[in-house]
């Protein structure tokens, strides 16, 4: 019975030592329990640790080589800008930013007539042509119930002080998701209208987008259009 | 029926024999001579006869000993001589169980089947002490033996040796062919992930035997009902009720068999799996293969370099990769490496430790440096538990290089470093939409660092560790308002992801 317990003992005690980074050799019997060439094993891993977090750092900090100012923005880098101007009626300008997979987020440029109204936007709302854009729900990979929506398919009106505005979709395809977000708080198209306040995202089909696209012009052509310099530096 | 114990291993030869002698005359003495001589005029082999008329439950390989010539010697006189020179084809078993084969090229097979099949073994290249014996046979067989069956309980209804369980011609020569083929091979036969397959597949499309089923039919290429199937559709319906078989044929509607089957020998070795930790430290390498309208997306793939040096090593026909997770093309791999697996299929041989070993130090020095191996190792049947392991509650760590834009202060720092077990929705990021469902994500950052960078203060290193299943650059970035709250949101600025590096992938406790 006291030799269990001697044994109990002993490899509680191993253990502690075992996960201890920094050995601690309390008193000169528990240390001859412990085997040299684990000691040295133990003081060789803690090493290797210290010289691997060494590494990664080196690798992490690698590529900081120069660090320009003003990176290019995400938008800019993973979305192709278009835009379309005087869609249906004068002064509608709209961006459609077109991402790689294929998905276009549509909202309005800096052109647009609404901006030009004392006080900017003040409400937006979704409930326009049959449906309420705001409640539809887009399941699954397949993106079932989707709306189908042409390019002149309303997608919401916006108010401002003075006037209201219909917004359209510009796009053909399916409609995936509007920016809820903005019935809360309207003053996003305001301040950031090309990225928080974009109005709806869209899935047009490959021979959809195609036809559509010789409608729509490119960011040089847009602000050869617009030189009388209403454009704001975030676009740039 | 008297005890059969089966003579014990290591008796003496004589005591064998004479127990061998007593079994296959218990059998002789129990055969039934008008049904053996209707069947041996029929056309039905000698092995065949004797599964199907004696009574006794085993078929073993000492009544496989009893030639045709022996059996017509039991009968004794009155039954006429075969006047073929060489011995016909079993119209029950179509020449399997007589080992009448012929090769992939329709040719017969003269040689010793035994010697063959090893051949053919050999041929294929695998390395291996133990293998398991699979069958196929036409479904044909079954269908004569039916036949065959019927027509003797029309003849002898009610005989004892008709009501008995018959030996199938697949365990019958299952039991003749093992233990040949285990001594010409020299390896055991017990469960094993080596098997070796042999295939008995009709040589032509005219209906052997008796009948064709519907599944042979579905293989024949053209749908011209031919005469073949009108005289089999009539047998069916003759056959189909069993009760009235005895009034059906007058006479023998058993057709010779011209051709024997063809035997073709598979080998196939179950799948094995090698696992350990990949590192990525190029930006310009997808993880597995990765080709849109032909041409490749990025340098090369991680799951091209890994299999690729393995798979010479097995002699494998083809690999799989399995990773725990994912990263995209531009994010490195860093720190202690994401866990993996190579699925090798039909492996030859297994490497040795030291050969994986070496394969491990040939992709870390090689000269690109684009992915580095770790702990590559043979592993077994717990491989799927290890990649499932800790998965949901599996944490990342990683690190980001982000941009601001207003330059950082002190309280931001301190400001998100208090922020612990973070709790943040995400909607599916546009950059997936089109692929996965319109879904909003609840994930936690257990904890992030700011790491300051010297000289410019709008650069900043973010360490963070989260939930598996976060979208980091939508976290940064915030994804036009979808990913709430983001560094932006934070911080109150514009921020926006630079680079990514993955620096932990834990693995439950590990």
């Amino acid at each position: 019975m006291l030799f269990s317990f001697f044994t109990n003992s002993f490899t509680e005690e191993f253990k502690f030592q075992k996960h201890d980074r920094h050995l601690q050799l309390n008193t000169r019997s528990k240390t001859n329990l412990i085997p040299k060439k684990l000691k040295i094993e133990i003081f060789q891993s803690s090493l290797h640790q210290e010289e691997d977090e060494d590494e990664l750092r080196k690798l992490l900090l690698s590529d900081i080589g120069e660090l320009t100012l003003s990176p290019p923005s995400a938008t800019q880098v993973n979305f192709v800008s278009y835009f379309i101007t005087d869609f249906t009626k004068p002064g509608h300008d709209h961006y459609i930013y077109r991402h790689a997979n294929g998905l276009c987020v549509v909202g309005l440029a800096p052109t647009h007539i609404a901006f030009k109204d004392q006080g900017g936007i003040t409400n937006i709302d979704f409930n326009v042509g049959k449906s309420d854009r705001s409640v539809l729900k887009v399941s699954g990979k397949r993106k079932k119930n989707a709306m189908r929506s042409e390019s002149n398919t309303a997608l919401c009106k916006v108010s401002t002080a003075i006037d209201s505005y219909i917004v359209r979709c510009c796009v053909k395809g399916s409609l995936l998701e509007v920016n809820e977000r903005l019935i809360k708080q309207p003053q996003l198209l305001n301040s950031s209208a090309d990225r928080e306040g974009y109005i709806a995202i869209i899935m047009p089909r490959p021979a959809d987008w195609t036809k559509n696209k010789e409608s729509l012009i490119t960011l040089e052509e847009y602000k050869d259009k617009k030189q009388d310099g209403l454009l704001e530096p975030c676009l740039l | 029926m008297s005890d059969e114990s089966k003579p014990a291993p290591g008796g003496l030869l004589n005591g064998l024999e004479t127990q061998k002698t007593r079994r296959v005359n218990e059998a002789a003495r129990s055969l039934h001579p008008s049904a053996v001589k209707d069947l041996l005029s029929l056309g039905v082999c000698e092995r065949c006869i004797l599964r199907l008329v004696t009574v006794t439950a085993t078929f073993d390989s000492d009544l496989a000993t009893v030639s045709s010539s022996t059996l017509r010697g039991w009968l004794g006189s009155g039954v006429e001589e075969a006047a073929s020179p060489e011995p016909s084809i079993c119209i029950v078993c179509l020449g399997v169980l007589q080992f009448v084969f012929s090769d992939a090229k329709q040719t017969l097979v003269k040689s010793d089947h035994v010697a063959w099949i090893t051949d053919l073994v050999k041929q294929q290249g695998h390395e291996f002490d133990s293998f398991v014996l699979e069958v196929s046979l036409p479904s044909t067989i079954s269908e004569n033996e039916r036949a065959v069956l019927l027509y003797l309980k029309g003849k002898y209804s009610d005989e004892a040796w008709l009501q008995s369980e018959k030996v199938s011609v697949k365990d019958a020569l299952k039991v003749l062919v093992l233990d040949p083929l285990r001594a010409s091979l020299g390896a055991k036969s017990d469960s094993s992930s080596f098997h070796i397959r042999l295939t008995y597949s009709q040589a032509s499309d005219e209906a052997q035997g008796l009948s064709e089923t519907k599944h042979e039919r579905k293989k024949r290429k053209t749908d011209i009902p031919t005469l073949a199937d009108f005289s089999s559709a009539i047998f069916r319906v003759f056959y189909a009720d069993e009760e009235n078989g005895s009034n059906c044929m007058s006479e023998n509607p058993f057709k010779k068999v011209s051709e024997p089957c063809i035997l073709s020998v598979h080998c196939n070795k179950m799948p094995i799996f090698f696992g350990g930790r990949y590192f990525k430290y190029s930006r310009n390498v997808s993880q597995s293969r990765w080709i849109i309208d032909d041409e490749r997306m990025g340098e090369a793939s991680v799951e091209e370099i890994i299999g690729g040096s393995i798979l010479p090593a097995c002699l494998g026909d083809s690999y799989k990769f399995h990773a725990a997770g994912r990263e995209d093309i531009d994010v490195r791999m860093l720190g202690s490496g994401r866990p993996f697996l190579i699925e090798v299929q039909n492996s030859r041989k297994c490497p040795s430790q030291q050969s994986l070993t070496e394969i491990e130090e040939k992709i870390n020095n090689s000269e690109k440096k684009l992915v580095g191996v770790k702990d590559l190792k043979f592993i077994g049947s717990e491989c799927w538990a290890m990649m499932r392991e800790g998965e949901a509650e599996k944490q990342k760590q990683y690190a980001a290089l982000v941009w601001i834009s207003r330059p950082l202060e002190e309280e931001d720092c301190n400001s998100v470093s208090s922020m612990k077990e973070l709790k943040i929705l995400q909607k599916t990021p546009i950059r997936v939409l089109h692929r996965r469902s319109q879904l909003e994500r609840e994930r936690t950052i257990h904890w992030m660092k700011v790491e300051k960078i010297k000289g410019n203060a709008h650069y900043f290193l973010l360490h963070l560790c989260t939930q598996a299943g976060t979208y980091i650059k939508e976290f940064v970035h915030g994804d036009l308002g979808r990913t709430t709250p983001s560094m932006g949101s934070i911080l109150g600025c514009r921020a926006e992801i630079i680079q990514l590096d993955v620096t932990d992938v834990k693995m439950g406790d590990s």
